[in-house]
């Protein structure tokens, strides 16, 4: 191991209350700035949710839809128009919308409905019943997460929709709104009714393509048959959906604003920490540069430090994170770290924790070496 | 190639601005030849740390001439100071700045590292010098904890080793 490495690591463990109190700070830091991103990424993604569990390639919506809880409208005559253009295998319309879901106990807590022909879409994750089953007359499907509050106990159990009766005949796991209301899957009509939507109205009409066929074409010859609609890929509307409720809202400004308070904040300990430990040392570092040492020679020990103490800090913070994720898995807004998370957590660390000790650097520069002989 | 490892010609520092100006040096002269022991003394204030690093590469003079080793210092900044010092100049220091958590020998090879002598090499000069000095059997305490470092005549012994090393002519 190189001296200079020797000497940063020995440094480090010299006094263990501060080393302790660093790692802490930098856990505390890394950990708030980890959950807050892992929040923005699983708040993006169960934004999108629904979008990523559909196959179709091409999304039809009324020009100007902000996201996927949208409630503008579309003719369902223009299924006929995009079924003719070239390109096209298949269109099938999507309704969706909040409603009002009566508890046996007559009270009434939201829903949000999403009706298809369940092919294109259809719930995922059953754990009971089937698909099929939501072809059946007052047929829905809801997942176990909502049953306490949708006051039903699994397959069988009745409500209403706004007064029509409704049957649960599949059960999904994991499939949780941003929004906490409740998803409930049903076929295209019925979810009409439970809405309220005419049945010439459609929410969204979902595109497959016809194999080899190119979907740029395709899209462009949509987009000039279907006048006040706009025809996106579903990553365009991923992205449309993401940035409207993380930055239209300001949700993911506050989430950053967190990230940005826990860097400062890991800044700031580091910072102070490294300076400190090196006030203690500017004796040797001015017998070094007595004796020659080049200036490089002395911020690789700071810098060795910083290095360390971030990687320390990084890798019980990772631990707590992926505890965090563990324990929210099941919650109302899952906390998502991804490996590129990790990575860029882990470079982001390193980064700052050097950015730290660039006070220490600043304090060794001035060390002036004549100062050996005077102390 | 002068006979002289040291030379000083007229070498005045004055330290400090306007009214608060003093001269620390005034027109200094003194050739050192390589091997003779020479003595510094004088009442407190009268200059000798002043000249003692002006002549150790760590000040440059206000005026005058100082050649180590043949090398001028007048208008070298600081990274060529260092290298100077680094190749020609060794220290004895007034106090002992041994890094608390390194041990004897790891001081030592610090002192070399910087030098560029890493390694195994660094390892057997530094034990071979603790040798000399009879603190070979402690080569793998720490200063901070070792009794050689608390006890004066054992820091004198391990300074003697550090000024060995760091003594890049003798």
């Amino acid at each position: 191991m190189p001296l200079n490495l020797t000497l940063a690591l020995r440094n480090l463990f010299h006094d263990r209350l501060r080393f302790v109190a660093t790692t802490i700070g930098i856990v505390f830091s890394v950990v708030l700035v980890m959950v807050q991103m892992g929040l923005y990424l699983g708040f993006g993604r169960m934004v999108t949710t629904v979008i990523d569990h559909t196959s179709a390639d091409l999304w039809v919506m009324r020009h100007g839809t902000k996201c996927f809880e949208d409630p503008s409208l579309l003719s369902h005559s223009k299924q006929t128009g995009a079924a003719a253009t070239a390109g096209v295998a298949e269109v099938t319309p999507l309704v969706i919308g909040f409603s009002g879901w009566i508890l046996p106990s007559g009270e009434i807590t939201p829903v949000f409905v999403v009706g298809s022909d369940l092919q294109i879409l259809k719930p995922w994750n059953l754990t009971e019943g089937t698909v099929r089953a939501l072809s059946g007359s007052g047929t829905v499907a809801v997942d176990r997460s909502y049953f306490e509050r949708l006051g039903v106990s699994g397959i069988g159990s009745k409500a209403n929709i706004r007064g029509l009766p409704v049957s649960v005949a599949a059960v999904s796991e994991g499939i949780r709104s941003f929004t906490t209301t409740p998803y409930v899957f049903s076929d295209l009509s019925q979810a009409r009714a439970y809405i309220g939507i005419p049945s010439t109205m459609v929410s969204y009409l979902l595109v497959k393509l016809r194999p080899g066929a190119d979907l740029e074409h395709v899209r462009h010859d949509l987009q000039a048959s279907l006048p006040d609609s706009e025809v996106l890929t579903p990553a365009e509307f991923n992205e449309r959906s993401r940035s409207y409720w993380l930055l239209g809202t300001g949700a993911g400004a506050a989430l950053f604003a967190g990230a940005i308070l826990g860097i400062i904040v890991g800044v700031v300990i580091v910072a102070q920490t490294l300076y400190s430990s090196t006030k203690d040392h500017l004796d040797e570092f001015a017998t070094l540069r007595a004796m020659g040492s080049s200036n490089g020679y002395i911020y690789s020990v700071i810098i060795y430090q910083a290095v360390l103490n971030a990687v320390i800090g990084f890798a019980f913070a990772t631990l707590i994170g992926f505890s965090v994720v563990e324990f929210t898995r099941s919650g109302a807004l899952p906390v998502l770290i991804t490996p590129m998370l990790v990575l860029v957590m882990l470079v982001l660390t390193v980064v700052v924790c050097i950015a730290a000790a660039l006070g220490a650097i600043f304090r060794v520069v001035r060390i002036d070496p004549v100062m050996v002989f005077t102390r | 190639m002068s006979e002289f490892i040291v030379e000083a010609k007229g070498v005045t520092k004055v330290l400090g601005h306007g009214a608060a100006q003093v001269y620390a040096l005034k027109d200094i002269s003194l050739s050192l030849r390589r091997g003779e022991l020479t003595v510094l003394m004088g009442p407190s204030g009268s200059g000798k740390t002043t000249l003692l690093s002006v002549l150790g590469c760590m000040l440059t003079p206000t005026s005058g001439a100082v050649r180590v080793c043949g090398y001028a210092t007048e208008g070298a900044d600081a990274k060529v100071l260092a290298k100077l010092r680094k190749d020609h100049v060794g220290f004895v220091f007034q106090s002992y700045h041994l890094f608390p958590t390194l041990t004897a020998a790891e001081n030592i090879q610090l002192a070399l590292d910087i030098r560029g002598m890493h390694g195994e090499d660094a390892r057997a000069k530094s034990l071979d010098v603790l040798e000399k000095v009879g603190l070979a059997h402690k080569s793998s305490e720490l200063s901070a904890r070792a009794e050689w470092g608390r006890a004066t005549t054992g820091r004198d012994r391990a300074r003697h080793c550090f000024q060995t090393v760091r003594y890049p002519r003798r």
